[in-house]
């Protein structure tokens, strides 16, 4: 039972991370893309954390810790630029 | 003792069930809905509730040892800033000329700055 639903999890992860490469394809404007490559980097933390507890390693979640934060700098700095023009 | 245990692991599966229920409505917003800011608010709701479901069920599965806590802090960290940042590209969004769908009917931000 526990494993099952673990590995459905991260089955449904590997699927959800369609609509985001679609929607950074086909998205018609700026922010569009911006939000799908958001989205596409919080579906890979939870990724992460899952496959963390699945293989019993720590490591994995400091990739997720890492990746959240870059993730979060990176959005913010994009917004930045997109609304002034300048980054800093 | 091991009753608490399995009660533990039965909630942490209820708490992953209802994370993963977040993501797939998420992402099916992000492939539906007709506008940027309709798609944000979907997409937000993976960052704030179905990640920080996941991460409390493994913090609930593992208990209090580093994987627990260091899950409970992306948890929280997600938490923090997905509403920031989906804010703040929205008034990017908006201020860089971005038009709302076609059935919308009020834009009170658009009528304040001009």
């Amino acid at each position: 039972m526990n494993s099952l639903l673990l590995d459905l999890a991260l089955l449904l992860m590997v699927f959800a991370m369609i609509p985001c490469v679609y929607r950074t394809i086909k998205g018609p404007t700026i922010p569009d893309r911006v939000i799908a490559v958001d989205a596409m980097t919080t579906v890979i933390v939870v990724m992460l954390g899952v496959y963390s507890f699945v293989q019993g390693s720590v490591f994995f979640m400091d990739v997720a810790l890492v990746l959240s934060i870059i993730s979060f700098v990176g959005t913010v700095t994009i917004s930045k630029y997109l609304d002034e023009g300048v980054v800093l | 003792m091991s009753d608490i245990s399995n009660v533990l692991e039965i909630l942490g599966n209820i708490v992953l069930i209802i994370g993963l229920i977040f993501v797939s409505l998420g992402m099916l917003g992000l492939l539906r809905l007709p506008d940027v800011y309709n798609r944000m608010h979907a997409t937000t709701k993976i960052g704030t509730l179905g990640a920080f479901g996941v991460m409390l069920s493994i913090l609930l599965k593992v208990g209090f040892t580093p994987m627990g806590v260091k899950a409970l802090t992306v948890g929280l960290f997600l938490l923090l800033t997905a509403p920031i940042a989906a804010h703040m590209i929205g008034r990017a969004a908006h201020r860089h000329g971005v038009k709302l769908c076609k059935e919308s009917i009020i834009d009170e931000y658009g009528k304040s700055y001009k």
